[in-house]
């Protein structure tokens, strides 16, 4: 995965070939690396959506009144 | 870099732009606490985690696309030729700024040993992104669910807002050519949008339960840390120095840019590649803070609340031309915004019920619309672009800053782009039953189990210490 294996040999290059990306995989895995972004971003909406719709869905079933959290506020 | 002034200017150049980011950042710090200490104790954790993740959720879909959507469409497309390319279409390849750079999957956007400006460029519009999604943040609080927020979020900073900048806030933009359109510090593109967005969701949104009476008087459910607030405001006018330095380019040779032979001009310039100075900005910036504040202080009787967003309405009224206009015009453009968008408020709240818990709609709305129309008044006449003089790429002219294109202008912002988009996004949501959280769960508080939890461990831990 190593685009640079040592960086003298890199910087001794001519100046058009000094330059570029140094990342792992560069040229090769940029696709990928979106593909896998797109996918987490997705993945955390389905699962904190529904996580959410559950919490909400649990706490209004209690049917707390408007002051009942005073009785929870803590001291630290 | 091989020649050290070229390395010199290149490095200051990548250092400024990091410089506004961090600066900015102090913008989403200071909409945090703000929002904190508008909301009530019982919502104080959801309302902060609401504005936490818009970070994480604006900035992976600004990566994947938000700024790629900034270089494609300055063009509309359809409607004025880019002077890259001289075509009409997507902008999708080439040139100073060409596409294929902001593309996700391009070599540009990572670590890049023969570029210091895209990654610093890119941050410094997405921390323009957090802040259109956390205006839309304030104004929805206690009552939106995360979720819809979250979609919300995307939808005005990585989408909209974008448009809008590549519209109008980019040198080869369609608005500069055919309107005159002229916004250096973002009255319309950040602000006026925004705003028009929040009052689009808040439309379909609701009002918080018990705020207004059931003949339809409303209550003020006022600010519950006022020195929260207080500090929030107070960083996000520090924010805002970062914010207007991120709107220039730092160092610029104009002569050759413009095509003029044999002239060499550095100076910075606004977005737009028109000069102007740091130090002009900086005054501009202090003078209409200042307006903001004297008429917040007058017109709200002294209401700490009122007199704090006014002094960053102030700014944001000036901002459209602030790059040109007189310190003393500056102020003046600044209190008159104020006073505008203070009275709509008020109108707004009574006539249609909107509940905006924050006043976010009136202070980056209204003031930024009107900022827009002024600055047409006042700087009739300037270029919109330093392209329009003498000859250059295909000769394509722009029309000069007027008070019809500035007008035009404004209403693109609020309405098209922000009140209409966010009026229909809000009601696919809530025809999927995704954007308010039930009755039930607002009377109680969404921090309601942290709380009971809280209080459990509170419990046990006094007993393990006894």
């Amino acid at each position: 995965m190593a685009t640079v294996s040592n960086w003298i040999d890199h910087l001794n290059k001519p100046a058009e070939e000094v330059g570029g990306s140094v990342y792992p995989g560069a040229g090769s895995s940029e696709f990928i690396l979106v593909l896998l972004l797109i996918a987490v971003w997705i993945g955390w909406t389905v699962i904190t959506s529904k996580s959410e719709s559950d919490e909400l869905n649990a706490l209004s079933r209690k049917r707390h009144g408007a002051n009942d959290h005073k009785s929870n506020i803590t001291e630290w | 870099m091989t020649d050290q002034l070229g390395a010199l200017t290149t490095i200051f150049t990548e250092f400024y732009y990091w410089t506004t980011v961090v600066l900015m950042f102090l913008i989403h710090v200071g909409f945090c606490m703000y929002e904190v200490g508008a909301s009530r104790y019982k919502h104080h954790q959801h309302t902060l985690m609401k504005n936490t993740m818009l970070i994480p959720l604006v900035t992976v879909t600004w990566f994947l696309f938000g700024w790629w959507i900034y270089w494609a469409f300055p063009t509309g497309p359809g409607l004025a030729p880019s002077i890259m390319t001289e075509s009409t279409g997507l902008v999708l390849g080439g040139g100073f700024g060409g596409n294929d750079l902001a593309n996700p999957t391009n070599a540009l956007m990572a670590i890049n040993l023969n570029d210091h400006i895209m990654g610093v460029f890119w941050a410094a519009f997405l921390l323009f992104s957090w802040t259109a999604a956390s205006i839309v943040s304030g104004a929805v609080i206690e009552r939106i669910t995360t979720f819809a927020f979250g979609v919300l979020a995307i939808a005005i900073g990585s989408v909209f807002w974008s448009i809008d900048a590549s519209w109008g806030w980019h040198f080869d933009g369609w608005m500069l050519k055919i309107l005159g359109y002229h916004d250096a510090y973002a009255s319309g593109v950040i602000h006026a949008i925004a705003g028009g967005f929040a009052l689009g969701v808040l439309m379909v949104l609701g009002p918080r339960i018990g705020k207004f009476s059931s003949s339809g008087e409303p209550r003020n459910i006022g600010p519950r840390n006022p020195w929260l607030v207080t500090i929030g405001l107070f960083l996000i006018y520090t924010g805002f120095w970062g914010f207007y330095a991120a709107c220039n380019v730092p160092i610029y040779d104009l002569g050759p840019e413009y095509g003029m032979e044999g002239i060499s001009f550095w100076t910075a310039t606004n977005i737009y590649l028109t000069p102007t100075t740091l130090s002009g900005i900086t005054m501009n910036f202090l003078m209409s803070l200042s307006g903001g504040l004297l008429a917040g202080y007058v017109i709200a009787k002294g209401d700490p609340f009122w007199t704090y967003s006014s002094g960053l309405a102030g700014i944001i009224c000036a901002s459209a031309g602030n790059d040109l206009y007189h310190p003393i015009q500056a102020l003046i453009i600044g209190m008159i915004g104020v006073v505008i968008a203070y009275k709509l408020h008020y109108w707004v709240e009574r006539k249609f019920k909107i509940d905006d818990a924050v006043g976010a709609v009136a202070v980056h709305g209204y003031a930024g619309f009107v900022g827009l129309v002024i600055c047409g008044f006042v700087l009739n006449g300037y270029p919109s672009s330093g392209y329009s003089v003498g000859a250059m790429f295909d000769g394509t002219t722009y029309a000069t800053i007027n008070p019809l294109g500035q007008f035009i202008g404004a209403i693109i912002m609020f309405f098209v782009l922000g009140l209409i988009p966010g009026y229909i996004i809000a009601k696919v949501l809530n025809g999927m039953g995704k954007l308010r959280i039930p009755r039930e769960v607002e009377i109680a508080g969404l921090d309601y189990e942290m709380m009971e939890s809280a209080k459990e461990d509170e419990k046990a831990v006094s007993s393990a210490t006894r």
